[in-house]
């Protein structure tokens, strides 16, 4: 073979080779023109949230007092990195830890880390499942977790405060009580039964 | 009219200050911050002939949002979901990356099946980012299509991240001493599902793309980084191995438990836009051979150390440790002075090196190569302005 | 036909300019959901499913939407010429679509030189174009205006070089007697590689994928219509579209026989045909990455204008040796 030939034949090669590199990019898009399309249909078909969806944090409601736990501790106020968390808590008459009374998270802020969920003592926060939040104003991603929860905390509350005066009164008729061991023995042995409640 | 007089005044200025005195026929275009292919928020300033590129100024810092100082002021657990940020397209690697350096610094012994289930989230991230780089830069040089048909199977790997992690993109998932959520068979079936899935679509891509003779006209010879410039310029990652330099920290410094998996380097000599193509779509391959053996080796166990610590508090020392993310090598490099908030977080992203050899790259190439070029280093401008 | 029907020149005028226009927009409406359908389909995606049956409406809306946005003039742009140019891109559309014989009796104009007219009107498009990019005062605008001319200039040589191959067969520039000449056999089978020039080059001429460098959008954002908005732009798009559906009518013309085809009517087989063409143009543009502007010139002068040379002399003299 002379060098033109060669070079004739290596030129033919490539613009065949090329043509044909053509012809089979067009022959996969032509398979992918009759496969089904993958599309999701959004809001006509919501998806289905993965198992550890992450979202805005939200409050977990207990079994036993239909509540949340919220102790206002505040360790998930200084561990977000959002600073996204703001916790108001007081002492409530009745019980011996502090109870949230605001608590507010900036979800236009947050970065779903899930560092609050870690430090939580008392595990009451969890991610909650909303997805397709719009809003025409930031303040509108402030959520107040509370909310849900007022009823049921009236209620727990009112309950822990009933239980404290019963306890109280109890107390105090065992004090009394004792004041008249003396006169009395029976009340003594009763108060003591209350006691071990 | 006046206000022509006055935009000459402007182009008159700015050749003033390249210094010399106006050329003849030569002209400015300012290419980014918002560009159709300027990858976020890149700025090129060309200094064109015609379309050739006579001179080229990357102009950067449009996504700074200030990861380094924002390190200065919180503790080490609360710079975990910056990380993800840093570079939002290979997250992963730069969460546990973060994670594996802190626990370097305290000491932590991470649990076995934590390290495996690290490894197998990291490779995917590493697929997922080269998927969408493959399909940007396509996009790039004008084939749309492939752009979709890749997003179809990244959008397979997002899912399953999103079902262990919760998070489709930017992952808060590593912990200091191991993670958050343990992964269930659910997971390594749906991994080994993918592995099969991609391995046979890639045949696709390669009908579709690495042939087409269009795609390689595009390529062949575009940009070439050699080895000279890109040791000078400290070019990581595909662009240096795609120079010859067969450098992937993975098995240069093996960290977490790289050591136990067997994987090729892919390298290729030319240096050009083809040969990057070429690297990453081998380092694809690489990957799931690597899910493959971390999947088949899984072992049963806790994902977090028995006791975890609550606080962290380094002695007061430095440390530096790199990983090989989608883009190159990633380097943490953490100065504590003994308290819980770190004294400095100096992040070494390695697409600010790649993208600082471009001026050394583009001068005599055209309009056309120019996009060609910066689509192929992948550049992330987040990691770059950070 | 229409003289029989009116018997007024102006008349005929006007009702056929009303008749064209009307089929230029629905064409351009009717293409840019096929594009946007066929694309989804070959991207595995839906496309307009919305609007109408199958999205089928989704363009019209979108036209109705562009009617509303603001018309914006840029601050320094060369105001005659930006104003100017929609018209001079979408004018020659409307002459080039009345030369091309739709039936054996249907067409707008039939004149002796119809194929030199359609490719002179079609040059006249990019004088637009350019004036469009110049007066955007944009230098993205420039550079795309820049690239058509070069662009139009190297690919219509190859482009009337193969179609003068046809004459020869024909022995005729008027269209009407083209396709006449084709009623046993189309031009595609003695004239393959001339049909193949035509094919890229028309993909060239009409400024889109693989050749789309004038507007190439990750390069030059939108190129010579970067600045323009509104109806403005909807104007470039009609004319666009419509380009597409003159260079696949001459195509058909020339190399397909145009009307002529079994058991259907002849408007029918001409309009499967040009759709058809269309339809392969969209194909090519939904597959292929761009060319850069360099290599799509250097395949236009070294390969093209070579390659139609040696079709239009091979058939010179084959013609000559061969015919009686």
């Amino acid at each position: 073979m002379t060098a033109t030939t060669r070079a004739k034949t290596n030129y033919l090669v490539t613009v065949l080779g090329g043509l044909f590199s053509l012809l089979a990019g067009m022959l996969i898009t032509l398979r992918n023109l009759f496969r089904r399309p993958v599309t999701e249909q959004y809001p006509k078909s919501k998806p289905a949230l993965s198992k550890n969806f992450r979202s805005a944090i939200a409050l977990v409601r207990f079994e036993e007092t239909q509540t949340h736990d919220c102790v206002a501790c505040m360790q998930c106020v200084q561990i977000c990195p959002s600073f996204c968390i703001a916790i108001e808590g007081d002492k409530p008459e009745g019980l011996k830890r502090k109870r949230a009374t605001e608590f507010h998270v900036d979800y236009a802020l947050c970065s779903v880390c899930g560092l609050c969920i870690d430090v939580c003592p008392t595990n009451t926060l969890k991610y909650s499942r909303v997805y397709d939040q719009v809003a025409y104003r930031r303040d509108a991603f402030v959520y107040d977790l509370l909310t849900e929860f007022r009823d049921a905390e009236v209620a727990y509350l009112e309950k822990a405060r009933q239980e404290a005066a019963a306890k109280e009164a109890a107390k105090q008729a065992a004090a009394a009580a004792r004041a008249n061991k003396d006169t009395a023995p029976a009340a003594a042995n009763a108060s003591k039964e209350l006691e071990n409640d | 009219m006046p206000t022509r007089a006055k935009a000459g005044a402007v182009s008159e200025r700015q050749h003033s200050k390249l210094g010399d005195a106006p050329l003849p026929e030569t002209y400015h275009l300012n290419m980014g911050p918002q560009h159709p292919s300027m990858h976020g928020v890149l700025r090129l300033v060309l200094h064109l002939d015609g379309e050739r590129i006579l001179d080229v100024d990357p102009v950067i810092g449009y996504a700074h949002r200030a990861h380094e100082k924002m390190a200065e002021h919180r503790n080490y657990l609360m710079f975990l979901p910056n990380t993800s940020r840093v570079d939002y397209l290979s997250g992963m690697i730069y969460n546990l990356a973060y994670c594996q350096a802190v626990e370097k610094m305290l000491e932590i012994e991470v649990p076995e099946r934590a390290e495996y289930i690290r490894v197998i989230c990291s490779e995917l991230n590493r697929i997922s980012s080269h998927l969408l780089w493959f399909g940007t830069f396509l996009l790039d040089i004008g084939g749309i299509t492939p752009f979709l048909y890749a997003f179809d199977d990244r959008e397979q790997i997002l899912e399953i991240l999103d079902r262990v992690t919760g998070s489709r993109l930017t992952y808060c998932y590593g912990r200091f001493g191991g993670l958050t959520e343990d992964v269930d068979t659910t997971f390594l079936d749906q991994t080994r599902a993918f592995v099969k899935r991609l391995r046979e679509r890639l045949p696709e891509y390669h009908a579709l793309v690495t042939g087409n003779v269009i795609f390689r006209g595009r390529c062949e010879g575009v940009g070439v980084i050699d080895q000279h410039v890109a040791l000078a310029y400290g070019v990581t990652g595909p662009c240096l191995r795609a120079a010859g330099i067969a450098f992937d920290v993975r098995r240069a410094e093996p960290y977490g438990i790289y050591d136990r998996f067997e994987f090729d380097i892919p390298t290729e000599q030319s240096g050009d836009a083809l040969a990057r193509y070429k690297v990453r779509v081998a380092e694809i391959e690489q990957s799931l051979r690597i899910i493959e053996q971390a999947v088949a080796q899984i072992p049963d166990g806790p994902i977090m150390p028995d006791k975890p610590k609550k606080r962290f508090k380094p002695a007061a020392g430095e440390l530096y440790f790199a990983v090989e993310s989608a883009r190159g090598q990633f380097g943490i490099y953490i100065v504590s002075d003994g308290s819980e908030i770190p004294f400095r977080i100096k992040l070494r992203t390695p697409s600010f090196s790649n993208l600082a050899a471009m001026p050394a790259v583009l001068p005599q190439t055209t309009i056309a190569d120019t996009i060609a070029i910066v689509g192929s280093i992948d550049v992330v401008i987040p990691e770059i302005d950070r | 036909m229409f003289n029989q029907l009116f018997g007024n020149i102006w008349l005929v005028t006007l009702a056929s300019g009303a008749v064209i226009m009307g089929f230029l927009t629905v064409n351009a409406l009717f293409l840019v959901w096929l594009e946007r359908k066929l694309s989804a389909r070959f991207q595995r995606r839906l496309g307009p499913t919305e609007v109408g049956f199958a999205g089928t409406l989704q363009t019209l809306a979108d036209a109705v939407k562009l009617l509303g946005k603001q018309l914006i003039t840029p601050r320094n742009a060369d105001k005659p010429l930006y104003h100017l140019a929609p018209v001079i891109v979408f004018m020659p559309v409307v002459v080039g679509v009345s030369l091309f014989p739709i039936d054996r009796q249907l067409m707008f104009v039939d004149l002796n030189v119809g194929l030199v007219l359609v490719f002179a009107f079609a040059g006249i498009g990019f004088i637009g174009i350019f004036m469009a990019g110049w007066g955007s005062n944009n230098k993205y605008a420039l550079l795309g205006a820049m690239r058509a001319v070069a662009q139009n200039i190297a690919y219509e040589i190859p482009l009337i070089l193969s179609a003068l191959s046809v004459t020869l067969l024909a022995r005729s520039m008027k269209l009407s007697a083209i396709v006449e000449a084709q009623s046993t056999l189309p031009y595609l089978l003695f004239q393959p590689l001339g049909a193949a020039i035509y094919l890229i080059g028309a993909v060239a001429e009409t400024n889109r994928a693989p050749f789309d460098i004038p507007e190439a959008e990750s390069e030059l954002v939108a190129g010579f219509h970067s600045e323009y908005s509104g109806m403005r732009f909807a104007v470039f798009f009609l004319a666009e579209y419509s380009n597409m559906a003159i260079v696949s009518m001459v195509a058909t013309t020339l190399f397909l026989g145009g009307y002529h085809g079994p058991w259907l009517p002849g408007y029918v087989w001409f309009f499967i045909k040009v759709y058809g063409l269309i339809s392969l143009m969209m194909w090519f543009r939904w597959t292929f990455p761009r060319l850069r502007f360099d290599q799509l010139m250097s395949f236009a002068w070294t390969v093209l204008v070579p390659l139609s040379l040696a079709n239009l002399m091979g058939t010179a003299v084959v013609l000559k040796v061969f015919r009686r």
